[in-house]
């Protein structure tokens, strides 16, 4: 196989249209015009990429499936269709409802992309190397209660794959997704989705991500959710695999009347780095967004988390909220957590709180006061730290799972040892 | 007979200044003693230390019902009967009431469906129903938390319940609530302190004694008539008729658990 580096642009080009090659040429080149992004660049700190660009290649065939996992096998119960997208190759794709439709990109006369392709490298390669991906689309006025489910993969070792995502809910529609994120353990892949979430005036569009990537894999989503007049977006994500996994979140509160939430809940452990980087724009009038990010790290784990609170001249009477916490369980695990505004426009509502420390001292001794022994006093404090978030994902058929995950992590941690 | 609680010569010093110099008391099964005293003079921290907070240096000896508990966990002493209802009871948030009673419960091996009428009952009577499948104190004023903390004791059943100024923060009709509350939880398995500054809660309380405590040290005791007593002279009187100085240098201000909250305006 080629190098990623090596792979001339017609290759690339061959069988595709006109306006689809033109798009190529152009990512190709901001592709070799930029460097790997490294933890000097303020939008990189904290981040070490340990992959060589030069030794990945594409993957030729989609490897065989994995077996459904606790999340998939819940989230598959009563679907409202499934997507499976192995090393950035759509393989199958079952719907249960009318009103959805789902096209791959070989279909469609138009690529959307959540980031431009001079945000770094990575977005730049995922616009030329994304030869195949899911453009799912609900119909406008329909309301579709089960979620359509996405299951993403990568197999194989030494790759670099771009799983592509679109999804629209047209206008006045309701529906929900959920992306789930798996490798097989020890699989050393390097993984760069892309996800364009768009909610047309008056959708209702609700949005999940389990990132579950095995401890050698590497993940670097971008993803985007723009929204229309009066449209509200919830999206919820789960962050516990990969070596180092990143969400670069921008969301775009275009429409005037328009909302949005973002809610997250992460656990490193190990040597894991979980990166969050979010941009939260309010562009039209009237808009409200809630940011509310959870997240615990353990052992050598570190958690990033910037968010950026953009009001913009014209949002006026708009209201923007985002609290990150964090848990730093271990000596030396790290959370890094910088909130930030930018308000362009007055007559607006802002705020942000973050924290970083461990388990209160405090709340251990009021439990410990009724007999409640340290051990439990910690567990109940970790659930319900989490089930705060947890309650208000927005899609909760996994809720379930999700908390079952995130706590025996901690009371792995607290069995072996590696609290401090 | 065994006495609930039995303290003898406690000392307690927090980072190198000493706060109780000594203290004794004995507190007989099926009484209600009271504790009155100044600010600073040391009451807080009698319960903290009884109650097992490890910021303290603490010497001498407290027994419960004729077991020495200093040095024990603050969840072993807890389970051996020792219950504290705190003036400024932490709010614990995602945690719920209910569980949260039902877990102390379970650990202090109470039999579940006896636990489970305990709570009906005590929710009802308490006023925390409502409260049940909300965050211990999250968002609760100050009646409130002090119901909630009553509440609490009534279902895990102390044998020695410490009523840290539980008539603190309350308006009069929260306060004689508070008293009732106790005066119904008095039992002969049990034995109840309380601590406070103010006599009014006195007023709605038959207490069997009380002690005065002044620079660390409990220096009188009596019956009642003695509450009435220090409502008129002060504590000042006390010294006077004690012959104890005022010490020379201010008391040190005693933390307070407001100290250690981080509350920002988004915590939710």
């Amino acid at each position: 196989m080629t190098a990623l580096d090596q792979i001339s642009v017609e290759t690339i080009q061959a069988g595709q249209p006109d306006w689809r090659a033109a798009q190529i040429a152009e990512a190709l080149a901001a592709f070799h015009a930029q460097e790997v992004p490294s933890g000097a660049e303020e939008e990189w700190r904290y981040v070490e990429l340990d992959f060589d660009l030069d030794v990945l290649t594409l993957a030729a065939d989609p490897g065989p499936a994995m077996a459904p996992g606790p999340f998939l096998k819940t989230a598959l119960d009563g679907a409202a269709g499934r997507v499976q997208i192995i090393d950035g190759r759509v393989v199958d794709v079952a719907l249960e409802s009318a009103d959805v439709t789902v096209k791959r990109l070989a279909e469609v006369d138009r690529i959307e992309t959540a980031a431009p392709v001079d945000r770094d490298k990575f977005a730049a390669a995922h616009l030329a190397f994304a030869t195949d991906g899911a453009v799912v689309t609900v119909r406008p006025g329909a309301v579709v209660e089960a979620p359509i489910v996405v299951d993403v993969q990568a197999t194989q070792a030494g790759t670099i794959t771009f799983p592509h995502l679109e999804f629209s809910v047209g206008a006045n529609a309701q529906a929900g997704l959920i992306v789930v994120y798996r490798s097989p353990e020890g699989l050393e892949a390097v993984v760069v989705p892309d996800i364009v979430l768009t909610a047309q005036d008056g959708a209702q569009l609700r949005f999940m991500s389990v990132q579950g990537w095995a401890e050698a894999t590497t993940g670097l989503a971008h993803q985007r959710l723009q929204l229309g007049r009066d449209a509200t977006g919830r999206i919820g994500e789960v962050g516990l695999g990969g070596k180092v996994a990143r969400l670069d979140l921008k969301v775009d509160l275009e429409g005037a009347g328009s909302s949005a939430e973002v809610v997250g809940v992460y656990f490193g452990e190990d040597n894991q780095t979980l990166d969050y980087r979010m941009t939260i724009n309010h562009i039209g009038r009237n808009t409200t967004s809630d940011v509310f990010m959870k997240g615990a790290v353990e052992d050598h784990a570190q958690s990033v988390f910037t968010g950026l609170l953009r009001i913009e001249k014209d949002a006026v009477r708009s209201s923007a909220f985002e609290t990150n916490r964090n848990l730093v369980l271990s000596e030396n695990a790290k959370a890094h957590s910088v909130p930030n505004l930018e308000i362009l426009c007055n007559d607006v509502m802002c705020g942000h709180g973050s924290s970083v420390g461990p388990l209160e001292e405090e709340y251990i001794y009021y439990l410990q006061s009724r007999g409640i022994s340290r051990e439990r006093a910690e567990r109940m404090l970790v659930r319900g730290f989490f089930s705060e978030v947890i309650e208000r994902l927005p899609i909760d058929t996994l809720a379930e799972p999700i908390e079952e995950a995130v706590f025996s992590r901690f009371t792995q941690a607290q069995e072996e040892g590696r609290l401090s | 007979m065994t006495l609930a609680l039995q303290i003898e010569n406690l000392k307690a010093s927090v980072d190198g200044t000493e706060i109780l110099r000594g203290v004794d008391l004995q507190v007989p099964f099926g009484e209600i003693h009271v504790v009155m005293g100044p600010n600073g003079s040391g009451k807080s921290t009698l319960s903290h230390v009884l109650t097992g907070n490890p910021e303290y240096r603490v010497e001498g000896s407290a027994k419960l019902a004729g077991t020495e508990i200093l040095g024990m966990d603050v969840d072993e002493r807890s389970r051996l009967g020792l219950l504290q209802a705190f003036q400024y009871p932490t709010e614990i948030p995602g945690v719920k009431l209910g569980d949260f009673v039902r877990e102390a419960a379970e650990e202090r091996g109470l039999d579940l469906d006896e636990v489970e009428k305990r709570i009906a009952e005590a929710a009802e009577r308490f006023g925390m129903t409502d409260f049940l499948d909300r965050s211990v104190n999250d968002d609760l004023s100050g009646g409130e938390k002090k119901r909630s903390e009553i509440f609490q004791l009534a279902v895990l059943g102390p044998k020695v319940a410490i009523l840290d100024e539980i008539d603190s923060g309350l308006d009069i009709d929260a306060v004689r609530q508070v008293a009732e509350a106790v005066e119904a939880m008095r039992s002969p398995d049990m034995a109840v302190i309380m601590i406070t500054h103010y006599a009014r809660i006195l007023r709605y309380l038959s207490p069997d004694r009380v002690h005065v405590m002044l620079d660390g040290r409990i220096v009188e005791s009596g019956g009642p008539e003695l509450a009435e007593q220090l409502e008129q002279g002060g504590y000042e009187a006390v010294r006077a008729r004690l012959g104890i100085e005022a010490p020379k240098t201010p008391e040190p201000e005693l933390p307070k658990a407001s100290d250690f909250f981080t509350d920002t305006p988004f915590d939710r």
